[in-house]
């Protein structure tokens, strides 16, 4: 038997195991490793700021900032800057994200639309909106208008191309299912294209939202005596690194708190992703 | 006993310091760095490199232009400049808490008599009664940050009329500029080469002089790092002497018109070099006369405004309470005014 | 309800890839299609169901379907295209809703339809915990919910491993077997031609031309896996088809 003697001739070698070479490139959840990047990090600039070899102009003592956060907690101020921040912020990205991802889909399903809105969002999309700063104060007042137009005009361009993207890659074969079965056109977009973009327009609104909080800082620019950016312009300008780092921590927060509630929402929402 | 006015009393300060000053060895043609923004407020540095004052003292003089004070004091304190002007601002105040920066002389004051910085109204809340600093009480002030001079004047005005006052930071003078065109701030404070165009559009009214409230307000400040104030002594001295000569040429010539209007046809040239060179020469010339003020002869300092304004920074917990005029000031290099 | 293809054929441009196909499907009966790739078996389906145009010919529908049916022609499709974010219930009602169908009606309909595709256990999974099996079961059932005159089946078990494929033919038999159905199957695969039609359509390759029309006279209940007799007319196709299918593997794509 032709098989019986390929196994019997290269016999009487020496025998030992194969080599494994399949280790590494795949990634596992680490969680504590990046906690303790942070302390790591944070514990060696408190004893270079407090040894001395990093100088109080460089970077400010974690522990003055900690210091710093917490009389801004005591004293109320923190609050009293939140507030307004959190109102632009959830009024600005509200109206920007539902009017981007209205657009969005409407540039998803109609090619006149597609035609028409693509080529000024894509204008559109690379203008610094901090430079249209003036402008907006001139159209929509220096109070809370010009800010609100600012995060929201922010958020608008990366929503609208994440979901005219999203809306494009719902599966055609489902949305020839729906017309097989004779839903109407309102029904198959209620039931076939919202849901099934539903993962796309999220992930943008991820990035969406990141660039509100960016934009907050600089809506704040004009006209703001309160908020998060206001306080950490004021304290840029007055050189006050404890008060400037103790800001952009509240801003590292907000961007955590904000993409947590997205991954909720992912989970909750998209549950049925595989 | 002979009673000296103000006036009079800077002069001669002056001329002692620059007597003083002019002495020092030549420095060995050293390369040094110099601030300036193309303001008419900086012509001092201008002219002092223009005509070789700051070569004769064995300076290299680079000048290093910005667009706003704030990023020369940050420039001083990472050493890419050593020597600039600018106001005294919240931020400066903190550089020097934070051992960086020293302020060592005085450039433009406030002085009765001489056009010096306006209170503006938008044209909005003129109409409606805004005529004079008294009714700026519930109002909104335009200044570009918090801690910055326009809101340490505003602050000043509205203390002395007994009113409270709003402050809108705006970042940028375009910004402050447009906002008050438009009406959307009420009022600001400005130098008169800015405030005075701005008031002959119509959109904007000139209702007060900022001397009338602070009448010795030591508008902008001569500062370099704590290390060249301390460790570069001879080197300091010699661009203060060359500085000072610089502003002598410009009090002369452009106040006192020592050399008559052919002399200031050639100041106002060469400060066109540096300054509005955007514009042809005939249409700058009428902003730079407008913007001029008074240097201080010798960069002396008024220390008492210096003092009244850190102390006010103090009072707005804009700054650390515990810094003291020392360190912010050293007092070492020009004649001090405590008046 | 019967259908009629008249004399329809296609082009995409000068490029021809169908010509000329008239063909009854009678009701209560499987017509299965088979051919070579690229023959415009899928695209006929198509025109059937009148999700595509063709260039020449007509499609008639003869005679009106049944007063219960809510959707005459509906398809099972070859990935089973179920919406992953719906429960095989939701699945099944979606073909309902827009029927202004809901309430009790609707469950009625959802509880005996997934009973006959034995998915009760499964109402309320979601497709990424099914097996493909499972799936195409469901897929079978929305189909059913609706009360089709004809079903158009488009390869609706090629995703499918060969051992599932068995199961799901047994239970397609089975189902015609209570309830007959009308059926236009489309499939590559010869067994299955053999196992389910009625009729089967042989296609030629591109242009897609009717080669020959097969009869299969035993009942779809008697047909079982390994059927001699079945191997037979499955050899007869394999011949008929055979070079077709050889010159429509040689073909360069879009040459």
């Amino acid at each position: 038997m032709p098989d019986a003697t390929l196994a019997a001739t290269p016999a009487r070698d020496k025998v030992r195991a194969v080599d494994f070479r399949g280790g590494g490139f795949a990634p596992k959840t680490r969680r504590w490793v990046g906690i303790a990047v942070f302390i790591v990090l944070i514990g060696f600039v408190e004893w270079g700021t407090q040894a001395g070899w990093i100088s109080a102009l460089t970077l400010p003592k974690p522990s003055d900032v900690l210091a710093t956060f917490g009389e801004l907690y005591a004293s109320g101020l923190l609050f009293q800057h939140l507030g307004p921040s959190l109102t632009r912020l959830v009024v600005g990205a509200t109206i920007g994200a539902s009017i981007g991802v209205t657009t969005g889909v409407l540039i998803g399903l109609f090619s006149y639309i597609r035609a028409g809105l693509v080529p000024l969002v894509a204008a559109i999309f690379p203008i610094p909106k901090i430079a249209l700063l003036p402008l907006f104060v001139i159209w929509f007042g220096i109070d809370e208008g010009s800010k609100y137009a600012l995060i929201a005009f922010g958020t608008f361009t990366p929503t609208v191309v994440a979901t005219y993207g999203a809306v494009d890659n719902v599966d055609r074969t489902l949305i020839r299912m729906g017309q097989s079965f004779g839903l109407s056109w309102f029904s198959i977009v209620r039931k076939i294209v919202l849901p099934g973009a539903m993962p796309g327009i999220l992930s943008g609104l991820r990035i969406s939202l990141a660039i509100a909080i960016i934009l907050l800082v600089a809506a704040e620019m004009l006209g703001a005596e309160y908020g998060i950016g206001a306080y950490i312009l004021q304290a840029g300008s007055l050189y006050d690194l404890e008060r400037l780092f103790a800001g952009v921590v509240i801003l590292s927060i907000l961007g955590v708190i904000v993409s947590a509630a997205i991954g909720a929402i992912e989970r909750h929402l998209l549950g049925w992703r595989t | 006993m002979t009673t000296f006015n103000r006036r009079q009393t800077l002069a001669l300060i002056g001329a002692a310091a620059a007597a003083g000053l002019a002495t020092p060895a030549i420095a060995q043609n050293r390369k040094v760095t110099v601030g300036a923004l193309r303001f008419t407020s900086h012509s001092a540095s201008f002219i002092a490199l223009e005509r070789g004052y700051f070569a004769d003292a064995g300076l290299d003089v680079e000048l290093k232009f910005f667009q706003a004070a704030q990023p020369m004091a940050v420039a001083i304190a990472s050493g890419d400049v050593d020597y600039a002007v600018t106001a005294v601002s919240g931020g400066l105040i903190s550089l020097a808490d934070k051992g960086a920066i020293k302020v060592i002389g005085g450039a433009l004051s406030e002085e009765p008599g001489i056009d010096g910085q306006k209170i503006l109204a938008s044209d909005a809340a003129f109409q409606a009664g805004l005529t004079s600093p008294a009714q700026l009480g519930g109002k909104t002030f335009g200044m570009s940050t918090a801690g910055s001079s326009f809101h340490y004047m505003g602050s000043k005005v509205a203390a002395a009329e007994g009113v409270e006052m709003s402050f809108k930071p705006l970042q940028k003078v375009g910004a402050i500029i447009g906002a008050l065109k438009s009406g959307q701030i009420d009022a600001w404070s400005i130098v008169p080469h800015i405030a005075k165009p701005l008031a002959g559009s119509g959109d904007v009214h000139i209702i007060g002089d900022i001397a009338d409230y602070l009448p010795n307000y030591q508008v902008t400040t001569v500062f370099t790092s704590a290390a060249n104030a301390s460790d570069e002594r001879e080197t300091t001295e010699s661009f203060l002497a060359a500085f000072s000569q610089g502003v002598s040429d410009y009090n002369a010539t452009m106040i006192d018109r020592a050399s008559g209007d052919e002399g200031v046809d050639q100041m106002v040239d060469l400060i066109h070099k540096y300054v509005y060179t955007d514009r042809p020469r005939d249409n700058a010339a009428p902003s730079i006369i407008n913007g001029t003020m008074r240097l201080n002869e010798g960069a002396a300092l008024n220390i008492a405004s210096v003092r009244d304004q850190l102390e006010w920074f103090q009072s707005e917990a804009l700054v650390d309470e515990a810094i003291t005029l020392d360190t912010l000031v050293d007092a070492s290099y020009v004649n001090t005014i405590d008046a | 309800m019967d259908i009629r293809l008249d004399g329809v054929g296609h082009a995409y441009g000068d490029f021809e890839v169908m010509r000329d196909i008239t063909l009854d499907i009678p009701s209560g009966r499987i017509v299965c299609i088979v051919g070579p790739s690229g023959c415009g078996k899928s695209t006929l389906l198509r025109f059937i169901g009148g999700l595509e145009r063709p260039t020449s010919g007509r499609i008639l529908q003869i005679g009106d379907p049944p007063p219960d049916c809510l959707n005459p022609l509906t398809y099972v499709f070859q990935d089973f295209a179920l919406l992953p974010w719906r429960t095989v219930t939701g699945n099944v009602s979606l073909a309902l809703e827009d029927h202004r169908i809901g309430g009790a009606e609707a469950k009625a309909i959802i509880d005996d339809v997934l009973s006959r595709t034995k998915l009760t256990d499964f109402a309320k999974a979601l497709p990424k915990q099914l097996s493909g099996g499972m799936k195409q079961r469901v897929a079978i059932a929305r189909a059913l919910a609706v009360r089709p005159a004809v079903m158009l089946m488009d390869e609706p078990l090629s995703a499918l491993d060969s051992q599932t494929r068995e199961l799901l033919m047994d239970d397609l038999i089975g189902l015609w077997t209570r309830t007959p159905f009308t059926a236009v199957y489309v499939t590559h695969n010869l067994a299955e031609a053999v196992r389910l039609g009625h009729l089967i359509v042989v296609l030629s390759r591109r242009p897609g031309q009717i080669r020959q029309i097969v009869e299969i006279d035993k009942p779809l209940a008697e047909r079982g896996y390994a059927d001699p007799d079945l191997e037979d007319s499955q050899k007869q196709l394999w011949m008929l088809m055979r070079e077709e299918a050889r010159a429509a593997d040689a073909e360069l794509i879009d040459a």
